[in-house]
């Protein structure tokens, strides 16, 4: 069970995430919507500790996350996979490596001094990596560089690392914003079967209420970094959207539209 | 994992499983080989604890002399001599990273296609870049006389080819994307050198040239040693009558422009570059 409490995190000027508590159940998948600059990819990024609160404080099945530091927050982090939108893998590597990078914060000892100095894995490692790539049907490209592979690859390769953590959490920072609606779906589905299949708590930032209805079991909806709608996603009708956004479904939708373009061009 | 699965992805992908024993057991004879060699090549030197130890205590006498630094009657001398040394730094630099410019471009293979133009430039960056800075500052001397003039063109000389290398190397591992946008849009050469590479490799550029700057105010010390301007003179001749506690003055002198110069441009790259 993930808790956040008054999570707060300010900029220089702006307040990114304003008090935000939540309790996540294990094995949930909370979509999270809200326009650009709400606030949603602080808020994930503050759960993984990449960005630290102004207040409040993170609980993980009890424990507090936000203190920790050192090893403990590496291993922390280790548990609550990250995928990214622009995917965050090293161009210059290959794939198969790019999957093992999920691997680094198993490493201790000895081996942790093996893997720096050479860069190699173990067998069992390799093999688990492979099994990995082989179930989005990237095997073939494990020894390709990451760069010639397009974005809906990219993405998938992105989730093998992630998966390659073991994670209890995985936080899906818009993962398919800057996808084709094909590939969307494929990384969608692969998130979707993460979840049910391992039961993987999966807390996925999203542009499109539709993609957030029709896979998760409960939409948070933000607006200026607060919460302003937290249900089931059959209680986020067209009424609801207009009371929270003040615009209707299709005007958000088309806003969400030209900010995925927006991404897709940066 | 089971052995078995392992077992199977290694027949199926066994590139992903590391080189073959013969490659791995090569590379281990030429690592080796490698060692051996520096070994003997250490013990050839003389490289050998006793000399070590013995030289130790030669520089700790040095140091003894060094303290406390004192400028010494000649001290306005001295800050000429700096400020001389500066001078001959900034105006090489400045030569040379101009100049680096297009002879970067002329070397760089996805700029230059024709390729025997390409490796004549390339092959004359070598020969330049064979030569060093004093052994130019030698020339000079005898060339134009004694004095910072020989300095300035011994630091462009020798500088010319490096920082035309390097620029030719981060020409060639720019972006193709950005300049193919820039030829989509009906760009020619022209404007794909000024739109298309330019912006991507002039911070680049930039960071190499002040580095060179501050480089060159260190080695700048010496050309005096060889009569082409700057500290260098005054150290040496200190050196000779042992005044070590003003050389020890100069040096800290010299440690405090570097650090500012290192200060400055760390400043300056920020703003143009904006990162």
């Amino acid at each position: 069970m993930l808790e956040l409490q008054a999570l707060t995190r300010r900029f220089d000027t702006t307040t990114a995430v304003d008090g935000v508590s939540l309790t996540v159940p294990a094995g949930q998948m909370l979509g999270i919507i809200g326009r650009s600059g709400a606030g949603k990819s602080t808020l994930l990024r503050l759960v993984n500790r990449l960005v630290e609160p102004s207040a409040g404080r993170i609980l993980a099945e009890g424990r507090d996350v936000t203190a920790l530091h050192g090893w403990a927050l590496r291993a922390w982090r280790r548990d609550c996979a990250m995928v990214f939108q622009q995917f965050n893998l090293v161009q210059r590597l290959d794939v198969l490596t790019n999957v093992l990078v999920g691997r680094l914060a198993h490493q201790h000892g000895l081996r942790r001094a093996l893997v720096l100095l050479t860069g190699t894995f173990s067998a069992a490692e390799r093999a688990m990596a492979l099994a990995a790539l082989d179930r989005f049907g990237l095997a073939e490209v494990a020894l390709q560089r990451a760069e010639t592979l397009s974005g809906g690859q990219q993405q998938r390769v992105a989730l093998c690392r992630a998966l390659m953590q073991a994670p209890r959490l995985i936080l899906a920072d818009e993962p398919i914003a800057s996808l084709d609606p094909m590939n969307a779906r494929a990384v969608m589905e692969a998130l979707r079967q993460v979840n049910r299949a391992e039961g993987i708590t999966v807390l996925v930032n999203l542009h499109h209420l539709d993609t957030a209805r029709e896979y998760c079991d409960r939409i948070l909806a933000m607006q200026a970094g607060r919460v302003v709608f937290d249900g089931r996603p059959e209680a986020l009708d067209a009424a609801r959207v207009r009371d929270v956004y003040g615009i209707t479904e299709a005007e958000f939708a088309a806003e969400a539209a030209a900010a995925q373009q927006r991404a897709a061009v940066a | 994992m089971s052995r078995a699965d392992v077992a199977a992805w290694r027949a199926r992908l066994p590139a992903a499983f590391g080189s073959a024993p013969r490659t791995r057991l090569l590379r281990g004879l030429g690592a080796a080989l490698f060692l051996l060699w520096l070994s003997w090549a250490l013990a050839q030197f003389g490289f050998t604890p006793r000399r070590l130890w013995n030289g130790l205590e030669g520089l700790a006498t040095i140091l003894r002399l060094m303290v406390p630094p004192s400028p010494g009657a000649q001290w306005a001398e001295i800050l000429q001599g700096l400020a001389e040394s500066i001078a001959m730094a900034f105006l090489g630099t400045c030569v040379a990273a101009l100049v680096a410019v297009p002879l970067g471009f002329l070397g760089a293979g996805n700029v230059v296609t024709a390729w025997a133009l390409r490796f004549s430039v390339r092959r004359l960056f070598d020969g330049f870049r064979g030569i060093d800075q004093l052994i130019w500052a030698l020339a000079y001397v005898r060339a134009v006389g004694l004095g910072p003039l020989a300095g300035v063109l011994a630091i462009a000389t020798a500088d010319i080819a490096v920082l035309a290398k390097l620029y030719a190397e981060a020409i060639e591992s720019i972006e193709p994307r950005q300049v193919e946008g820039v030829t989509a849009a009906g760009g020619g050469w022209a404007e794909r050198l000024r739109f298309g590479v330019l912006p991507q490799v002039l911070p680049v550029m930039l960071s190499q040239a002040l580095y060179f700057f501050e480089s060159n105010t260190r080695s700048a010390a010496i050309l005096g040693v060889v009569g082409a301007g700057g500290i260098g003179l005054q150290i040496s001749e200190r050196i000779r009558v042992r005044a070590w506690d003003e050389v020890a003055f100069i040096i800290l002198l010299m440690v405090v422009i570097v650090a500012t110069i290192d200060w400055l441009s760390a400043r300056l790259r920020k703003r143009l570059i904006g990162g």
